[in-house]
Parts: C-alpha cells; sequence; structure tokens
C-alpha cells in the first residue's frame, strides 16, 4: 500500500509560552476556478468576493481571487467548473496560542491585530520570500498553507521566529 | 583634580543598583541609570578619545545621539561593536569599552604628532597629495592612511548576537517622548486608537529628564503610567525611528531587554505619523572649541539633572541665546561658581535677575577666544572687549537649536530656513504627518505639550469629544531669543576652530573649500568630509552651511541643506539582515522525495532554490566518478531519477488547445487524447523562453512540463497571457509542480522495470508507444505514466501526487530490484542529455532563436503563436549567429571545460572567439570529453577543428565541430 508522506514528516512540534506550532495534515484541497455563475453552480454559497471566507457545512472555501475558489474539505462532485487537486502541493502548519499573533508579524507584511485579522479572515502573502496563504481559524489560531517544496524553510522559519517564546 | 564629580543631588540613577563596567581595562563603577558617558564623566574621566585626523585629545561633547566624539568599541570577540556612542549606551554590568584611534593609550598618543603637520592636512589634501607619481599610488597610500585616521575598526568574528525582524501597524506613531510626544501620544490613546511611542532614550521624557523639575517630573510620569494603562499602546523605549518611506512605512531599531534577539528591527505602517522628534542644541565655533571639558550647555544640564554629575568647582557658559541660561542657573543652584560670556550685548531683565540673585558674572558682547589646556581645559579667554582669562573646570557652549528635521525630509521635503529661531524648521509636512514641539521651532515647554495635544487631535478623525490634557503647572514659556553666530573663531586661530568635531574640519577647510569652488553645500560636504561619518554632522552641519552662506554672500535658505538619508544613527548591518542569514539566507526548495535522498546517500548540489540529488554513494564518493557510473547503469539497465523538480502546470478550460497553441511554436490543437508532445515557446520578442512537454488529459485539459529552471517565468507569462492579452479565452492554469512528484525510469530494461512495479497496466510499445500517457491507478493513488525520454534511452516518466511519490519510488525500487535498478543523479541525468544532444537552461541563454537551436523546423509555418513575428527579424536570421553545435575532444587526456572559449584552429587565441562551451560531459559511449557549444555560424562548420581555451587554467584543447546528437541519431533507443 502506498503511503502518504508529509513534507513536515521529519519536523518537532513546537510548544512553548502561549504558543504551539504543529502541522495540520490530512485535508484536502481542490481548487474551483470558473465565472462567478459557474462557481456557484458548483459550490452553491460561495464568498461573496475574494479575500473572503466562507465556512459552509463542514466545508471552508476561500476565495483566493474573483474566479478561483479554495475548498478545504471534502470535493464536490460538479463539472460547472473548473477544478484542480491541490492537496499535495500545500502543506498546513496551524500556529495557536496567544503569542500566535507576534511569531506572525515577524514573518509576514500583514497587519495581525485581533481588531483586524480576526477569526475567519485569511491573507495571501510571502513567508520567508515563499508564497503562503494564512487563515485565522479562531481567536488565536491559524492556518498557514504553505507551498509543499518549501514547507520545510517554512516550517524553520516560523519555529526561529517563536525562539522567544520557547518554554 | 577632575573636572566632574557626582554630587548629592536626586536624579534618575539609582543608586542602591552600582554597576561595575571596563573602561580601556580599568574596572569604573556608575549606577543603574547611567549611560557609559554620565559614568565615565562621575568617575573623572574627561579625556576620552583621539581625534579622527589630528588625534586631538577629545572628550565628551553631548548627552545624546548628537555626540560626534566620545565613541568606544563595546564588547568583545563576535560581539564586538565599533562607534558606540557613549551618550546613549546604557550602563549595563559587565559592559567593556575601549577607547578608538590612540596608540599606545588615550594619554600618550604617538599619532598625535600630526597635529604638528595639521597646517598642510587641511581639506583635499589626500586628493590632492596622494594621486602620484604613478596612477596607482593611492593603493599604495590608502592602508598607511586608514591605519592612521579613522574610528573605531569592524572585527573579522562572526557576530554571535541575534537580530529579529517584525512587521506592525499602527493608528497613530508618535517619534519622540519628550513633552510634545508624551502629550500626542497621550491624547492619540484616549481615543482608543492603536497608538505607538518609540523613544530612542532608555528612558520616556526627553528634556524633562534634564529639566531637574519636581513638577514636570510629576507630570511626565502621570502621562507615562496612563499610556501604560492603555491597552492599544505600545511604549517603545531604546527604539529609534531611522527612516520614513513611502506609505508611512517607518523603520525602527529597538533594543529589546529580555529577548533572545539584541536588536529588532521593525517595519511600522502607520496610519498617522507625528514628530515630536525635538531639536539639537549647536556647538559655538572658536578656537580650540574641542578640548575636552567644552561641552554643549544642555549637557551639562543634563548630566547635572539627570545623572547627578557636576563640574567640581566652576563653569563657564558661552550662548548666543536664552536657553543656556537653564544651564547656568541650574549649576549655580547646585554650588557651581558660573560666569557666562554672552555674545548679545543686551539681555532681558528676568534673566538678569535670576542671575544676579544666584551670584553669576555674565560678560555681554563677548565670546570665547581661546580655550587654555590640552587634555583638560583649565581656563578660558575671553573675546571682546572682557579679554580676561577665568579658570574653569568646564565650559558650556550653545549656539542655538536646530530641529531634527531629519526624518521628515526623509521623503523628499526639504526643510525651510526660520529666520526667527536661526534654524531649519521642517519645510511641510505630507498628508497624515503632524509635526509637535521644538521640530517645529517651539521651544517653550507648554507651547510644546499644547502642539502634542492639537497634533495628535488633527490626526484623529472625532477628537473633539477627547477630554482635555493635564498640564503641568509650572509658569508659562518665555519667549525665545537668539543672536545668530556662526564662527566666533579670530581669523589666525581658524584652523584650531572646530566646525565638525568628528571629521576634524576647521573654519580655514571651509573657507578652503570656498577658495576652491567646492560652494554647494553638497560639494563642502564632499570635500572637506563634513557632515559624514557616524553622527552625520547633527552638531555641524547648520553652522557649516551658514558659513558657507555668508562666504558666497547668500542668504541661509539660499545656500540650503544637504540631503537627509535614513539611518537617523548608527545601525548595525546585522539588525538589517536580521534572521535573514546563515540556514535562513534563502529558503530552499525539496523536492518530495528530498528525505530519501538523504537517507540514501545522496550528495546534494543547489539547482537554483532546488536541492538536488547529484549522485548516490553506491556509484561512487565523488562526482567525477559517480556520474559516470550511473550513466553506464541507464545505458545498459535501468536506473530511476528523481524529476519532482520539473514545472508542472494543470491547464484547463474550453479554449486550453488553441491557448496552448498560441503559446508553442509547434502545433497543439490537434494533439490527441493521450499523447504527449515537445513543444517550444518563443518570448513576444521571437527569442526561446523554454521548452518542455505538453501532454492532453482529455478534451479540454493539458498537463504541461517546463523546465525547472523556467518554470516560474512560464506560469507567470501564461498568467500574463490569459489576464491581459487573451481575455476571450476561457482557460485556467494552475502550477503542479508542488502537487505532482515525478520520477524518470530510464534504460533498456525501463519497461521491464515498470511492468514489475505495475503488473496490472499495459505498458507495451502498442500501448504506450514513445509520446503515450497513461492514467492508471495503483493502490488507490492515481499515477500518470507519461513515455518521454531525457537521456535518448527507452524512458517513462511515472508522476503521482506529492505525498505518495516516495512511497511510490520505494516502490518501484522494490519490484524492479531483481533488474539492479539504481538510483541516478542530476549530473548523470545532465550527462545523458547532452549525449542526446538535447538542450536544458546551461545551453539557452535567452537569447538563442528557435534557428541557433537547430530547431526552426518544428515551427508551425500556417499558424500563429508568440514571438512569430519578430522571430524573422533580420538579425535573427543572420547567418553568422553563434548556433548550437556538439563538440568532440580530439586530445587524448584532454578535458573540454564548461565556459571555454571556442577558436577557429587558424586563429589567435585571443579575444572572445566564436562560440562557447554551453555544457560539457564524459561520453560513455564515446569515451571521450563532449560538449554542446553555442558557436558562430553553427553547423556549418561540423567538420572543422577548432581550439577550446580556457586561459583560467592557461589551456588550449584540440577539439572538432560535430552534430550534437552523438547518440542514437535515429531513434531507435527510444522507440524500443
Amino acid at each position: 500500500m502506498l503511503k502518504r508522506i508529509s513534507a513536515l514528516a521529519s519536523a518537532i512540534q513546537f510548544t512553548g509560552r502561549g504558543l504551539n506550532i504543529f502541522e495540520a495534515p490530512d485535508f484536502r484541497l481542490t481548487q474551483y476556478a470558473g465565472a462567478e455563475k459557474e462557481l456557484k453552480r458548483a459550490l452553491g454559497k460561495i464568498p461573496a468576493r475574494a479575500g473572503v471566507v466562507l465556512e459552509h457545512e463542514g466545508q471552508t472555501q476561500l476565495r483566493i481571487n474573483p474566479t478561483q475558489i479554495w475548498l478545504v474539505g471534502e470535493p464536490v462532485k460538479d463539472d460547472a467548473c473548473i477544478s484542480t487537486s491541490l492537496s499535495s502541493s500545500r502543506t498546513r502548519l496551524a500556529l495557536e496560542g496567544d503569542n500566535a499573533r507576534a511569531v506572525l508579524a515577524k514573518l509576514a507584511a500583514i497587519d495581525f491585530h485581533p481588531k483586524q485579522f480576526k477569526a475567519g479572515s485569511f491573507a495571501q502573502t510571502g513567508i520567508h520570500h515563499t508564497p503562503v496563504l494564512i487563515h485565522c481559524t479562531d481567536e488565536n489560531t491559524f492556518h498557514i498553507y504553505a507551498m509543499r517544496t518549501f514547507a520545510m524553510s517554512v516550517w524553520n522559519a516560523v519555529t526561529d521566529a517563536a525562539l522567544e517564546f520557547s518554554a | 583634580m577632575t573636572a566632574f564629580k557626582r554630587i548629592n543631588k536626586p536624579s534618575h540613577i539609582d543608586r542602591s543598583k552600582p554597576i561595575s563596567f571596563q573602561f580601556d581595562g580599568k574596572t569604573i563603577s556608575g549606577f543603574a541609570g547611567d549611560t557609559l558617558a554620565s559614568a565615565l564623566l562621575a568617575s573623572g574621566k574627561t579625556l576620552l578619545g583621539r581625534s579622527f585626523k589630528y588625534h586631538r585629545p577629545r572628550g565628551i561633547i553631548g548627552a545624546g545621539v548628537e555626540e560626534p566624539n566620545a565613541l568606544f568599541t563595546t564588547g568583545v570577540g563576535g560581539r564586538t561593536e565599533p562607534n558606540t556612542i557613549s551618550t546613549t549606551a546604557e550602563l549595563k554590568s559587565g559592559l567593556t569599552a575601549k577607547s578608538q584611534n590612540a596608540w599606545p593609550s588615550l594619554n600618550f598618543d604617538v599619532m598625535a604628532v600630526t597635529q604638528l603637520l595639521s597646517p598642510i592636512f587641511g581639506a583635499g589634501f589626500y586628493y590632492k597629495t596622494f594621486m602620484g607619481p604613478l596612477k596607482k599610488s593611492w593603493m599604495m597610500y590608502e592602508p598607511v592612511i586608514r591605519k592612521a585616521a579613522g574610528l573605531g575598526a569592524a572585527v573579522a568574528d562572526v557576530d554571535t548576537a541575534r537580530y529579529e525582524m517584525r512587521h506592525m501597524f499602527c493608528d497613530v506613531l508618535v517619534i519622540g517622548s519628550g513633552p510634545a510626544g508624551l502629550a500626542a501620544a497621550v491624547t492619540a490613546a484616549r481615543s482608543g486608537s492603536r497608538v505607538v511611542l518609540v523613544e530612542q532614550d532608555f528612558e520616556f521624557g526627553g528634556s524633562i529628564l534634564s529639566s531637574g523639575n519636581e513638577e514636570l517630573e510629576r507630570w511626565r510620569k502621570a502621562q507615562i503610567s496612563e499610556l501604560e494603562k492603555s491597552t492599544e499602546v505600545r511604549l517603545l523605549k531604546r527604539t529609534t525611528a531611522q527612516g520614513i518611506y513611502d506609505g508611512n512605512l517607518v523603520v525602527l531599531s529597538h533594543s529589546p531587554e529580555n529577548h533572545p534577539a539584541l536588536m529588532i528591527t521593525e517595519q511600522l505602517r502607520a496610519s498617522n505619523i507625528i514628530y515630536a522628534t525635538g531639536a539639537i542644541e549647536r556647538p559655538l565655533v572658536f578656537a580650540n572649541n574641542d578640548r575636552p571639558g567644552v561641552m554643549l550647555a544642555s549637557a551639562l544640564r543634563t548630566y547635572l539633572n539627570r545623572f547627578s554629575v557636576a563640574p567640581q568647582k566652576r563653569a563657564v557658559i558661552v550662548t548666543n541665546n536664552d536657553s543656556a541660561y537653564a544651564t547656568a542657573f541650574d549649576l549655580a543652584e547646585n554650588d557651581t561658581a558660573v560666569t557666562v560670556a554672552e555674545h548679545r550685548s543686551t539681555l532681558s531683565g528676568d534673566l538678569l535677575a535670576r542671575a544676579a540673585q544666584l551670584g553669576i558674572a555674565i560678560f555681554p558682547s563677548c565670546g570665547i577666544a581661546d580655550v587654555l589646556g590640552e587634555k583638560q581645559m583649565r581656563a578660558v579667554r575671553l573675546s571682546g572687549r572682557h579679554a580676561v582669562t577665568i579658570e574653569c573646570d568646564v565650559l558650556g557652549m550653545s549656539g542655538g537649536w536646530s530641529p531634527a528635521v531629519h526624518l521628515t525630509s526623509h521623503g523628499g521635503i526639504k526643510p525651510k530656513y526660520d529666520e526667527k529661531i536661526a534654524a531649519f524648521v521642517p519645510g511641510g509636512f505630507a498628508r497624515s504627518h503632524f509635526g509637535a514641539g521644538a521640530i517645529n521651532g517651539t521651544f517653550g515647554l507648554l507651547a510644546s505639550i499644547r502642539e502634542g495635544d492639537t497634533a495628535a487631535r488633527a490626526a484623529l478623525p472625532d477628537s473633539k469629544k477627547l477630554k482635555d490634557l493635564d498640564l503641568p503647572s509650572i509658569r508659562e514659556d518665555r519667549k525665545y531669543s537668539i543672536q545668530p553666530i556662526w564662527s566666533a573663531a579670530e581669523k589666525a586661530n581658524e584652523k584650531y576652530a572646530f566646525v565638525d568635531f568628528q571629521n576634524d574640519v576647521t573654519v580655514k577647510d571651509i573657507k578652503a573649500a570656498h577658495q576652491e569652488g567646492y560652494l554647494s553645500v553638497e560639494h563642502l560636504k564632499r570635500y572637506t568630509t563634513l557632515g559624514m561619518g557616524t553622527d552625520q554632522g547633527k552638531t555641524s552641519n547648520i553652522n557649516a552651511l551658514a558659513m558657507m552662506a555668508d562666504l558666497r554672500g547668500l542668504p541661509i535658505h539660499k545656500a540650503g541643506t544637504t540631503t537627509f538619508r535614513p539611518p537617523y544613527s548608527p545601525m548595525t548591518v546585522g539588525a538589517i539582515a536580521a534572521r535573514t542569514v546563515s540556514s535562513q539566507f534563502r529558503p530552499k526548495r525539496l523536492s518530495p522525495l528530498h528525505d530519501w535522498h538523504v537517507k540514501n546517500g545522496a550528495t546534494f548540489i543547489e539547482a537554483g532554490l532546488w536541492m538536488r540529488a547529484w549522485y548516490y554513494v553506491w556509484a561512487g564518493n565523488t562526482p567525477e566518478t559517480a556520474y559516470i557510473k550511473e550513466m553506464e547503469l541507464v545505458r545498459q539497465n535501468v536506473g530511476i531519477a528523481d524529476v519532482s523538480t520539473l514545472g508542472k502546470i494543470d491547464v484547463q478550460g474550453p479554449d486550453a488547445a488553441e491557448f496552448l497553441n498560441r503559446i508553442y511554436v509547434n502545433g497543439f490543437a490537434k494533439l490527441p487524447i493521450g499523447r504527449a508532445r515537445y513543444g517550444v515557446m518563443l518570448n513576444d520578442d521571437g527569442v526561446v523562453l523554454d521548452d518542455g512537454t505538453t501532454s492532453r488529459i482529455s478534451d479540454t485539459q493539458f498537463y504541461m512540463t517546463t523546465t525547472t529552471a523556467q518554470a516560474g517565468e512560464v506560469m507567470s507569462w501564461l498568467e500574463y497571457l490569459l489576464q491581459m492579452h487573451w481575455t476571450d479565452l476561457n482557460v485556467y492554469v494552475t502550477s503542479l509542480t508542488d502537487e505532482w512528484g515525478g520520477v524518470a525510469v530510464s534504460g533498456p530494461n525501463a519497461r521491464r522495470a515498470l511492468q514489475f512495479a505495475f503488473p496490472d497496466a499495459e505498458l507495451s510499445n502498442e500501448a504506450l508507444p514513445y509520446m503515450g500517457v497513461k492514467d492508471i491507478e495503483f493502490e488507490g493513488v492515481a499515477v500518470r505514466i507519461l513515455r518521454l525520454s531525457f537521456s535518448g534511452e527507452l524512458a517513462y516518466e511515472v508522476h503521482c501526487c506529492a505525498d505518495y511519490t516516495t512511497s511510490l519510488w520505494e516502490h518501484i525500487l522494490k519490484a524492479a530490484e531483481p533488474l539492479g535498478i539504481k538510483p541516478y543523479g542530476l549530473e548523470a541525468l545532465a550527462s545523458l542529455r547532452i549525449e542526446k544532444g538535447h538542450v536544458a537552461g546551461a545551453d539557452l541563454d535567452h537569447r538563442n532563436t528557435l534557428d541557433d537551436l537547430g530547431l526552426g523546423k518544428m515551427a508551425g509555418k500556417e499558424k500563429n503563436y508568440i514571438g512569430k513575428a519578430l522571430r524573422f527579424r533580420e538579425d535573427c536570421q543572420a547567418p553568422e549567429r553563434w548556433s548550437l553545435v556538439g563538440i568532440e575532444c580530439m586530445e587524448e587526456g584532454a578535458k573540454l571545460r564548461g565556459g571555454a572559449i571556442l577558436f577557429a584552429a587558424t586563429d589567435e587565441i585571443r579575444g572572445h572567439g566564436r562560440g562557447y562551451i554551453t555544457s560539457v560531459t564524459w561520453s560513455t559511449e564515446l569515451n571521450k570529453y563532449i560538449a554542446l557549444a553555442l558557436y558562430n555560424g553553427g553547423l556549418k562548420h561540423e567538420g572543422e577543428d577548432i581550439i577550446c581555451a580556457f586561459p583560467l587554467k592557461n589551456e588550449n584543447v584540440k577539439a572538432r565541430i560535430v552534430s550534437p546528437h552523438f547518440i542514437d541519431k535515429q531513434g531507435e533507443r527510444l522507440h524500443a
């Protein structure tokens, strides 16, 4: 049986003061592309505009641009729009804890203040010169979708930035 | 007898916390709250350095960031930091400081002999003297001059400190925490806005800290207390705003406490910026004004009130403005005998009355003619009608105040001259920028507080409802009065009257620059070095440009200022690099198989950001031997290689075929499902962009591969075309480079190997011919088998999603183990393709046309494609273009080298030659070195003998031009 192996298989969870950093694996990520009406036909309810998240029936939709949506969860089977599986292309890191925002501030030029980057927000930005998507899933919990081939570099950058919160 | 003493006066030092530190090898004590400078003064040290050029004895001049002289080398080993400003350096236990630019000691500095030569060492001396007699003479003189002059030296040891970078945001940034800054921050904070208050000092308060006024101290603490209670306020001490950039980006350098980083560089994006940066006192310019003990008047006041450090007995104050009287009065109240040399002829009554009360003697209409004493001043001789000599421990000078307009000027707004205060103030503020306090030329304390409050209200959208700010209960501000004096030096002593203390620039030097035609202040700076160095002329610039204006007969505003550039104060380079060092210098891109390669003896090589398996230990311990074994494995049996780094792009949509047909020079519109095709794409200038294969998965879906090097560029190019030029095409492209991993299985036994691995798949030559593509499912995982060959052998690429690639690779290796399959690395992969004559990144120099590469016949004649029009430019069709050829080495035992310059056999070996080698390898098939090259005229010269010159190793090797297809020209192996 072929075995699924993560890009962060050798990474060790970081546990520090007010901060945990770990891989959040085993997710399904599918990209849907098409015009607004095609996206709606395929996915039903969709985020109102680019940059908006929709949590819907246990699935998360991240509208990454006007014509493309990332669906995190079971893919929908509908050929109304174009779909591309990206489950292997991204490795998902999770940061949680009171100090998660302080760590993120060292990594990306995004305003992570709780009033600005609330639960349900996401941003497409860069960490360590590589493209990432950062999704605030809860008050102080974040998912970073890093490119798989850069995942270890991103992991190293994130855990390095967390040094001041080491236990 | 020392010039200073620590007195028993309440101040900001904590006497319950003594601190020991080292200065020039001696242990000295100070207190928490001291700066290095205040602790040295308190311990009686006044001779603290030697000057840059003349090695004159120097002491402390200021009490802040403006200090030009009292710079030390602190720390040891990798933590050595030259030019630490002692007047801002917080005294810390264990601090080690060394004086600079003196040998063997500060007290006896051999190089002080240069003072005797100072008459000939004036401005421009080096430029005129050390240019000859030979053209490169300067190279000989330079090391000697650098050794003789200069500040602290950097060390070669690796800096062991950690530096970090962070990005922050706020509604209101207040720069400076003096009266105006505190007021602005408190008002802004009351609105609930996100406020950042930055202060370069290790205490908030600015000038209040030096005031010695209890009521002001109460007010200061109250404001800080309120700010500390505001949840949306960040208070940053030990933080300098170094530069202001577009979009209200402010770069801060912050030295945190109790943090693993020594310094944090913060990129702060502020919606509003309030500058409360204060002002810097100017020195007066007179003979020997650089002697230890001559200081800024405000600095004397700071040392007295903030650090309880007072002159031993007597002080003279020389001034042209009212502000110096605060120092005179405070010193007198603390038992120092004070005399004032006043440049002005009249003085307001309140100052005269107070001076009389305190027994201060004031000499009007006079300045300082000379300072007596060398390593420590001992007296001054007054100029003017009171030409008396007065013994004193210190001389405090005040030439007025220069608002700190550096930051407001960073955005390009030039400062403007304000006659009333004889100083430059900001020439204006950008939108959402505000100024408050001394930066505006507002020197009154209450007025500054009010301006801070007003600036904050202006920055906030709805500030009327905010509570009024509490004001300290102090007397209303006095009116500021000044009579500008730019040079008070007598003509005979101009060579000893220093304008720039850090660079040893005197009044005489400025006059020399003027005489020699360096009239612009920017030229003055370059010619004399005035305003350069670590202090960037904070105390010298205005005096100098005013003198130049005077010499030119211009008003000061016409002479202008030099350009203010970041950083405001010296920053260590490590703080700019932050964590972008060592292993984090740049990201590493890892194949899905990376961990397997590590565990199985691969040696890696960097290919762009990728870490690629170069060769494997099974084949040898050096690349020179290992790749040959790996090549032999592929040519004779079967090998497996990681090709996951290839660019992979999903092209989908009803118009996908049409899109590809326009992208590639050759036709893709009719590519059958289940087939792959090699394609070449051009830039719109007709030059080759990339090549690769694209497979048709369905009517509307294609799977494109690109070269590893060009993957990102091709993806951007496709997106650009779809979004900007062909918006009518219904096509979407998505990078799959990370989604899919790939392995190449190559060699005569490749089919057998895959049949072992996928026994249920039909892989015969009929079922999967050359350039065929087949999708199968293996153990629940989608696998794509593409019959492609880079090596020229029977070969396949097997792709699957990256998470399963390692497992798939291991499965193939295990299944085909009976055949003797083994991995081969990048060196062998690249060498095999040279034998086959396939071009790759090394051969494509972004100047090649299709015809240069021998691919012109591929292009469709009827169809349109990107680059078609410009491909046929006359120059692109020129017969003597550098075109692809093969090269065979004709000299036994000799080696061809990449980059070798090619000459015809009869050419003189000189110049750029007729071409160069782009790729080279040992051919296991031909038993000789072979190469691909670009050669003038290309294969027209097939069969001709050439010389491959490699001047770096003084090699000239005989070779011959041949076809670039060294093996299997008919392609029988591919189709086997």
